[in-house]
């Protein structure tokens, strides 16, 4: 696992590429910047600012990500609600 | 006995085949008969709308309806009018009448009047026309010669199908009414309906390339914006389209011209790539080219059809659909051609739909660590791999500057 990269050019674009995959796992910038840090040893700051430097590249795509991403959080949390109430209704038989 | 038996049960059995049989045969005639009946009395009855009955059937509704498709709608009133004239379905007693319409009724009636004809198909409705045509053109005499008023022609598809047809002949800016009507043949269309109807044909065509042009230019403007490559053929409105009757809409909503990412393990499923990469032997459609069996780790990873342009391995199976030369690879870097701003709700649309092979779940809202894990290890040991997403990538110097204000004076960091 070599990310010593010869060059700063090619150092962001490996961070580039790596937050492209975490896009590609929906994470969030956080989550991104964590996973980076564990996994390949980039400081979080770095990814940081990768990560804003392509936000700001790539605006459209962004927002739309956020977007969705809450949209998701939303839906989960929708279905989180449906659930319980299923559960709910079927712990107690009864009450038809 | 048991012989005898056996006789008689295959007796019966016989007689009983012998029954059915009859029956089919008494079926299949009733269905010969009815089917040369239907046919015949199909014909009987378009004979019969020819001949007029006297009844008037309540299809007057429908002509002004296609009228108004195509037209503007002050010819409708003296449509209106002259409805009863024109439409043979009407049965009109008023022979003169009908003989005077029946040139322009044949185009109609075949067309409006009877329903089914136009539903029937085109080839039906053409044999009709001829066919009454050929009556009316028997029956057509001094009447229609006598009677000086302006026919209001009824454009139906068929009719306006041939008349564009001639214009096309002709050439737009060449198709004079006179020529147009030699072409067409439809012996009783005048010379003005043509003319008019020429106008109103031309006017229109100008609106739709008008909007066209806009639709095009707003189009180029996208692709300027996202990038070339990605804009490639998205939905081509081709004008030809303009001259059914009805004009269509043509409007280019933008959205739609942004197609998902295909980058979440399923094959791209448009051909928007196929002009950036014109060296593809076949467009990148459904069946997943990529070998499965590769040995090469996360197909998941690229699953776009970047898929390991180095990897002699798999490109061995891969290699009678995608061939990816080296320098294909190198300019990856420098401009994605996926256009950037595709949204990706979109993208996300088509993860709904997806079903991944290989087990990185896009909808996956806590990402296992594993997956993460091995995706991270795996750009970091091949660092040629093309991008996933292909987003526009920042200018390295704003990079650059930008860490430096955060306090890293340079990367690769030398401490991690």
């Amino acid at each position: 696992m070599d990310d010593h990269c010869s060059s700063p050019a090619s150092y962001i674009r490996l961070v580039h590429r790596l937050i492209e995959e975490c896009l590609l796992f929906n994470m969030s910038k956080e989550e991104c910047m964590e996973a980076l840090s564990k996994h390949a040893n980039i400081k979080p700051i770095i990814t940081s600012t990768v990560w804003k430097e392509l936000e700001k590249e790539n605006r459209e795509f962004f927002e739309a990500y956020k977007r969705s991403r809450a949209e998701r959080a939303s839906e989960t949390e929708t279905r989180q609600r449906i659930h319980n109430v299923v559960s709910e209704s079927n712990s107690s038989p009864d009450r038809v | 006995m048991l012989s005898a038996s056996s006789l008689r049960i295959s007796k019966d059995e016989f007689e009983s085949q012998r029954e059915m049989e009859g029956l089919g045969m008494d079926v299949g005639d009733h269905f010969a008969e009815f089917s040369e009946g239907n046919l015949l009395e199909s014909f009987i009855d378009f004979d019969a709308f020819f001949v007029g009955d006297g009844d008037v059937l309540p299809e007057l509704e429908m002509d002004p309806e296609i009228l108004a498709e195509f037209s503007a709608g002050e010819t409708m009133n003296s449509s209106l009018a002259s409805l009863d004239n024109q439409n043979i379905s009407d049965k009109a007693t008023n022979k003169e009448e009908y003989e005077n319409k029946v040139c322009s009724d044949s185009g109609s009636g075949s067309g409006s009047g009877i329903s089914d004809s136009n539903s029937g198909g085109g080839g039906d409705g053409e044999e009709i026309l001829k066919q009454a045509s050929n009556n009316s053109k028997a029956k057509k005499s001094k009447a229609s010669q006598g009677k000086r008023k302006v026919k209001k022609v009824d454009w139906t598809p068929e009719l306006h199908r041939r008349f564009v047809q001639a214009v096309e002949q002709l050439g737009v800016d060449k198709a004079v009414p006179s020529k147009i009507l030699e072409i067409m043949g439809i012996a009783c269309l005048t010379r003005h309906n043509i003319a008019s109807h020429l106008q109103k044909y031309r006017s229109h065509r100008k609106h739709l390339v008008a909007r066209e042009a806009e639709a095009a230019r707003w189009r180029s403007e996208r692709r300027e914006r996202y990038g070339d490559g990605g804009g490639g053929k998205r939905k081509v409105i081709s004008p030809w389209l303009a001259p059914t009757l009805g004009y269509p809409q043509m409007a280019p909503p933008p959205i739609h011209h942004f197609r998902p990412l295909h980058v979440w393990g399923h094959p791209p499923m448009d051909h928007s790539f196929i002009p950036i990469w014109p060296n593809l032997p076949h467009p990148p459609s459904p069946p997943p080219p990529w070998p499965p069996a590769t040995t090469t780790p996360p197909p998941h990873l690229h699953p776009s059809f970047w898929h390991h342009p180095k990897d002699p391995n798999a490109l061995t199976p891969a290699t009678g659909t995608h061939c990816f030369p080296q320098p294909l690879t190198a300019t990856r870097f420098g401009s994605p051609p996926i256009p950037a701003g595709i949204p990706p709700h979109a993208m996300f649309k088509v993860d709904s739909g997806v079903s991944l092979s290989t087990g990185r779940p896009p909808l996956d809202f806590h990402p296992s660590k594993e997956s993460i894990d091995a995706a991270i290890e795996d750009v970091l040991s091949k660092p040629w791999l093309p991008l996933p997403l292909g987003l526009k990538a920042p200018a390295l110097d704003c990079v650059l500057s930008e860490l430096q204000r955060q306090g890293i004076p340079k990367i690769p960091p030398s401490s991690a």
